[in-house]
């Protein structure tokens, strides 16, 4: 039996014109019926000549021989199941009902225009449809009808009031009048409620600072018992203002006749208005309300 | 071998997420991708195994296929021949590597091959003779080398053609004829060295 490695040693070997290495080539297109007319002839006349590619040539088509009567292997049958399972998570037998289910085969031919255009809408939103059904598409859609519905409870919608709706022009014209009408009146008595609130806010605001110097009496005392760092308090509310009925001296003579040295008579001088300290001075009397700010 | 437009709508199809796309190619090419994995790795078992992998390699990567460099049972018989030779080497450790007396697979019986073959002059009927002829076959191929395996498995089994095989194995059309003759003739050796023991 010749060895294949035995080919390699031979390949310059010639006999009928062929050179073995070109029976290697042809090896294949001789197998497959391809090879034809003078180098078929060439071939076969190598093949019976060669005492190494002869034999090859023999056991080529022997094991091609062999491998045809190997039948086809066939799969499990939980194959299909288990690779879609593994990819997809969907089950092949409900699957393959929707498919047959939802693509009719339509008869170009005999089909009218509208079944066309139904196949053909069919076909073109295939791949929408198909995405919508996958799982994570069927959930949001989920949410966003829980969603919804859970809005049109809070508002007070309910389903039973929809079939009473009238959708006559008329009925949807008053409809829409009286929405109207609930939006503006809920708009105006929302202005209505700050006018209020900022009219409130104004009269506080004039009345507070009569009322603030005796409120901020008591901050000051908390913070006294707040305060925790032990250094001795700042006499700075000091109070400046006059109250009661302080004498103000007035400083500026008040005219040249009180102190007029010419004008000297006893009986010209008014006793109301003068000091007992000091006699020549005039007395003015005032009451001051001074705040500390 | 396909329809290049129908199998482009389709991947296109799957791509955006149609399952019964994806379900259309499983349908498909399961058979074929069972086959292959069945002849190169001998083992029910594995290749069921293996063409699950395959089809799941396939479904991450679908995207990435370009019906515009080649067909689509090309590019999958390209996933599948790359996922084999890492299970080849992977189980390089593990395999049997004795002589075709060996049992090789589960489906088999546990005689020898020798034994399997010696009951061939006496036979039930045709179909049984032929499904032992079969397993001869399939065992004798296992003891191809891979790169001679694949190869026949290719043209012989899946009827691919030649540039095809070229395209899956990443080698020159002059040398995939060639594995193919030096698989072919192995083959043909180890069968009948077998039958001559058997006589």
């Amino acid at each position: 039996m010749p060895d294949h490695t035995s080919t390699n040693k031979d390949k310059d070997h010639t006999s009928n014109g062929m050179p073995c290495h070109e029976f290697d080539g042809l090896l294949s297109d001789a197998l497959d019926g391809v090879l034809t007319g003078a180098r078929l002839d060439g071939f076969q006349a190598h093949a019976r000549a060669c005492s190494v590619c002869g034999p090859l040539f023999a056991e080529v088509e022997a094991g091609r021989n062999w491998l045809k009567d190997l039948t086809e292997a066939e799969p499990p049958v939980s194959l299909i199941t288990n690779i879609l399972a593994s990819t997809t998570g969907v089950d092949t037998q409900r699957l393959r009902v929707n498919v047959s289910a939802s693509q009719p085969r339509v008869s170009w031919l005999g089909a009218s225009w509208l079944e066309r255009a139904q196949a053909w809408a069919s076909g073109a939103m295939q791949p929408i449809w198909g995405t919508v059904r996958q799982p994570r598409f069927a959930m949001s859609f989920g949410m966003a009808f829980f969603s919804l519905s859970v809005a049109l409870s809070v508002l007070g919608v309910k389903p039973a009031d929809l079939r009473q709706v009238s959708l006559r022009p008329t009925a949807i014209r008053h409809t829409y009048y009286n929405t109207q009408a609930r939006v503006v009146r809920y708009y105006e008595n929302i202005r209505f409620v700050y006018e209020v609130e900022s009219r409130v806010r104004e009269l506080k605001r004039t009345v507070a600072p009569a009322e603030r110097p005796s409120g901020e009496a008591a901050p000051e005392k908390k913070d006294h018992k707040n305060d925790t760092t032990q250094q001795p308090e700042q006499k700075q509310d000091r109070d400046y203002s006059q109250s009661g009925n302080h004498l103000i001296l007035a400083s500026a003579p008040l005219g040249p006749s009180v102190f007029d040295p010419l004008n000297q008579d006893p009986l010209n001088q008014d006793p109301l208005n003068q000091d007992p300290l000091n006699p020549d001075l005039p007395v003015v009397s005032g009451t001051t309300c001074r705040r500390l700010v | 071998m396909e329809d290049v437009q129908v199998v482009a709508m389709l991947v296109r199809r799957c791509v955006a997420g149609d399952a019964a796309a994806w379900e259309e190619i499983v349908q498909t090419y399961n058979r074929r991708i069972y086959n292959i994995c069945y002849r190169f790795a001998g083992s029910s078992d594995d290749a069921e195994d293996l063409a699950q992998e395959v089809f799941i390699k396939m479904y991450r990567t679908l995207a990435s296929y370009d019906s515009s460099k080649g067909a689509l049972v090309t590019w999958v018989t390209t996933i599948t021949r790359n996922l084999l030779v890492d299970h080849f080497r992977k189980t390089k450790q593990d395999r049997i590597t004795d002589s075709l007396d060996a049992a090789t697979s589960a489906h088999e019986d546990a005689q020898p091959l020798s034994e399997q073959i010696q009951d061939q002059s006496a036979p039930p009927d045709a179909r049984v003779r032929s499904r032992e002829v079969g397993e001869s076959v399939h065992a004798a191929l296992a003891k191809l080398s891979p790169e001679l395996r694949e190869a026949v498995i290719l043209r012989d089994l899946q009827d691919f053609d030649y540039r095809e095989i070229a395209t899956v194995l990443k080698v020159p059309e002059g040398t995939v004829k060639s594995r193919i003759n030096r698989g072919r003739a192995e083959l043909a050796r180890l069968l009948q060295r077998t039958y001559r023991q058997v006589m």
